[in-house]
C-alpha cells in the first residue's frame, strides 16, 4: 500500500488515537479491494443519530456504540473530532427535528437521537439531516471524491457531477469523515466508469413518477457489477426525475453510477459513455416492463388509508409548492396522519413561503430529518392501508408491515389522504 | 458412493479457514431490511432465501445491493453473535468490502474461471481457505 507520510502519520498514532483506528480501517478495506493507494475525501455524508438497529450494543452510552457500531473496535473510543480536510454533514436521523407525538415515538428515543446527534455536531460534523444533501449545497464536483451513507446520493453525485464516490457503507463513511481517505478504487478512478450495459426506454418517460419506475425497473434488470446507459426515446428529465429514478435504481440494483445520453457529463454520447467499446448487453425498457414493476409494487385491491408519507428521497421546495397547491382548500380525513418529508432548511422556505400553512390547514404536516423507514415500525404500527410516492419507501416499507401497502403520484396520494381510502 | 466436489480459486480477503453449509444468493441480499439485525435471518420479501438465517452458513453472493447500509446491518446481527462461517464474492464491490472487513470472518472474492454463484448449490458443504483462496465445494 502506497502511503503519503501524513497517512503514515496517522496511522502510527501521532494524529490521536481515533484518526490511527480510523486509518487502520480504512487501509484494510483498501486491501480488501485490492487498492494501491488512498485518496483525499472533502465531502461526506454520515449516518449519524440514534438509529434503531444500533440497539444491537445494550447501553445508551454514545461513546461505546460508536466505537463498536461505527468504528468496529473492541476498544473505547471517543468521537472527538473529524478531519478539517473533509467536510462533514449528518445524513437523515431516525426522528423528527422538532416534533416525535404524532410519529408515534417516545420524547425517551426524541432526546436521546438529539444527544446523538449533538455529539456529532461537537466533533465537527454539521447537522443536515438530509438524505438529499445535494439540494442545500452539499454537492462534489467532477474529479472530487465524496463519501456518503446515502446511496442515492453515490448515483447523483457520480453521474449528474462527474464527482467520485462509491457506496462504502455507514462505517466506512464514519472512518473517511475522521481522516478524510478512502481507497483509491472503483469510481474514483475515472476510467472503470465507462458504460457496460445500454438501456433503451420506450415507456413513458414524463412525470417524476415515471422517472421513480424507470429506476426501479432498470435496477431490476441490471447484472450484477454492470453500469448503465440510458438511451432511446425519452423526455429531458430535470433533477427532481433524476431524484426519484436514482433513488429507486439504488434499491434494485447496486448501481453506483448511470449514464444517460445528453443529459450526464460523461455522456455526450453514446459512444463517449461505454468507452468506445461495445456493449455488453442492450436491455429494452418498455412500457410493459414498466407496468410489472407497479405491479410488484402497489398492493391490489381496496382498503381504507390511515397514514400517507410523501418525500422519498426528501422534497424539494418545488415538490412542496405542487403538493400545497393541490391541497389548497381541501380536508384530509380525520383518521389519516398526511407526512410531507424534507430537510429542515427547505422546511423553512416552505414556512416563509405560505406552503406548511397551507399543508396544515389541509390536516397534515410537513416533517424534517427523517422518513417513515429510517423513523422505524412504531410511527405506521396498527395501520389498515398506507398511500406512498417513492419507490424506494414501498419496496423496504414492506418488510416492516403487514398494511396493505399503495404506491402512487403525489396527486393520488393526497386524494388517497383526502377520502381516506384507496381504490373502490 | 463418492461424493463430487469442486475447487474454485479466488482473491483472499479476509484471512482464516470456514467451513458450512453453503447459503447461495444469485439475486444477492438488499442492504435495506435485507437480513433482520437481531436474528440474522434474511427478511427481504420475495427472496429466494426469505426465512433462512445466514448464521454459520458459507453466504456465496455474486455481489451487494440496495442501501449503502448493507454492511451495519450485518453489523448488528455479529454484535448479537450472528455471523456466517464465512463468506464468497463473485465479484468485489465497495459494499461488500466494507462488510468484510467489518464484519472479519474468512472472506474470497474475485473468482477466476468460475463463478461461485453458479458452482455452488444451497446445501453443499464449502470449505474455504482464505489463506490461499481455494474454495472446496462437497455436492450435496
Amino acid at each position: 500500500m502506497k502511503l503519503t507520510d501524513y497517512e503514515k502519520k496517522m496511522l502510527a498514532g501521532e494524529e490521536g488515537k481515533l484518526k490511527q483506528v480510523a486509518m487502520e480501517k480504512i487501509v484494510k478495506y483498501a486491501e480488501t479491494l485490492g487498492a494501491e493507494e488512498l485518496c483525499i475525501v472533502t465531502k461526506a455524508t454520515i449516518f449519524c443519530g440514534a438509529h434503531h438497529y444500533l440497539n444491537a450494543v445494550e447501553s445508551d452510552d454514545f461513546d461505546e456504540v460508536f466505537s463498536e457500531m461505527y468504528m468496529s473496535s473492541s476498544e473505547k473510543l471517543v468521537l472527538d473530532t473529524v478531519s478539517k480536510e473533509c467536510f462533514c454533514q449528518t445524513d437523515v436521523a431516525p426522528c423528527d427535528r422538532y416534533q416525535w407525538k404524532n410519529l408515534k415515538q417516545s420524547k425517551t428515543l426524541f432526546e436521546k437521537n438529539r444527544s446523538y446527534i449533538k455529539r456529532a455536531q461537537d466533533a465537527g460534523i454539521h447537522i443536515a439531516e438530509s438524505c438529499t444533501p445535494y439540494l442545500i449545497g452539499w454537492i462534489p464536483l467532477r474529479g472530487e471524491h465524496f463519501v456518503t451513507a446515502e446511496s442515492h446520493v453515490v448515483l447523483m453525485c457520480n453521474s449528474i457531477w462527474s464527482a467520485c464516490g462509491n457506496s462504502d457503507g455507514i462505517e466506512a463513511a464514519f472512518w473517511s469523515g475522521i481522516c478524510a481517505r478512502t481507497p483509491k478504487w472503483g469510481n474514483h478512478i475515472m476510467e472503470n466508469r465507462k458504460g457496460t450495459h445500454v438501456f433503451e426506454l420506450s415507456c413513458k418517460s414524463e412525470t417524476p413518477f415515471d422517472w421513480d419506475l424507470i429506476g426501479y425497473t432498470i435496477g431490476r434488470k441490471l447484472p450484477a457489477h454492470a453500469i448503465p446507459v440510458i438511451s432511446g426515446n425519452f423526455e429531458r428529465p430535470d433533477i427532481i426525475r433524476l431524484k426519484q429514478c436514482f433513488a429507486a435504481m439504488g434499491t434494485t440494483s447496486g448501481a453506483e453510477i448511470c449514464h444517460i445520453v445528453g443529459i450526464t457529463p460523461e455522456a455526450p454520447t453514446l459512444k463517449e459513455a461505454l468507452g468506445a467499446k461495445e456493449p455488453e448487453g442492450i436491455i429494452q425498457i418498455t412500457q410493459e416492463n414498466i407496468d410489472d414493476s407497479m405491479k410488484m409494487l402497489c398492493d391490489e385491491g381496496a382498503s381504507s388509508i390511515e397514514f400517507v408519507s410523501l418525500g422519498c428521497p426528501h422534497y424539494t421546495l418545488q415538490e412542496i409548492s405542487e403538493a400545497a397547491a393541490y391541497m389548497d382548500g381541501r380536508k384530509i380525513k380525520e383518521s389519516v396522519r398526511f407526512f410531507i418529508w424534507t430537510n429542515y432548511a427547505i422546511k423553512k422556505m416552505a414556512d416563509e413561503n405560505g406552503y406548511t400553512d397551507i399543508i396544515r390547514k389541509a390536516g397534515g404536516d410537513i416533517y424534517t430529518s427523517s422518513c417513515p423507514l429510517v423513523a422505524g415500525a412504531d410511527c405506521h404500527a396498527g395501520v389498515n392501508g398506507m398511500a406512498l410516492d417513492g419507490a424506494k419507501q414501498v419496496h423496504y416499507i414492506r418488510s416492516e408491515t403487514d398494511a396493505k401497502v399503495f404506491y402512487g403520484d403525489m396527486y393520488q396520494c393526497i386524494d388517497a389522504a383526502v377520502s381516506g381510502r384507496w381504490g373502490e | 458412493m463418492d461424493k463430487k466436489t469442486t475447487l474454485l480459486k479466488g482473491r483472499p480477503v479476509i484471512k482464516g479457514i470456514a467451513e458450512g453449509e453453503a447459503l447461495v444468493c444469485p439475486e444477492s441480499i438488499q442492504g435495506w431490511a435485507g437480513i433482520d439485525d437481531e436474528t440474522g435471518v434474511i427478511i427481504e420479501k420475495g427472496h429466494s432465501q426469505e426465512g433462512v438465517s445466514i448464521k454459520d452458513r458459507i453466504l456465496v453472493l455474486p455481489c451487494s445491493k440496495g442501501s449503502n447500509g448493507w454492511s451495519s446491518h450485518f453489523h448488528s446481527a455479529k454484535v448479537k453473535g450472528i455471523t456466517p462461517a464465512g463468506w464468497l464474492f463473485s465479484k468485489m464491490d465497495s459494499r461488500t468490502g466494507v462488510a468484510a472487513v467489518v464484519i472479519d470472518i474468512p472472506a474470497v472474492a474475485d473468482f477466476e474461471d468460475t463463478d461461485p454463484v453458479e458452482a455452488i448449490k444451497t446445501g453443499d458443504w464449502v470449505k474455504v481457505d482464505a489463506n490461499r483462496g481455494i474454495v472446496e465445494v462437497l455436492h450435496k
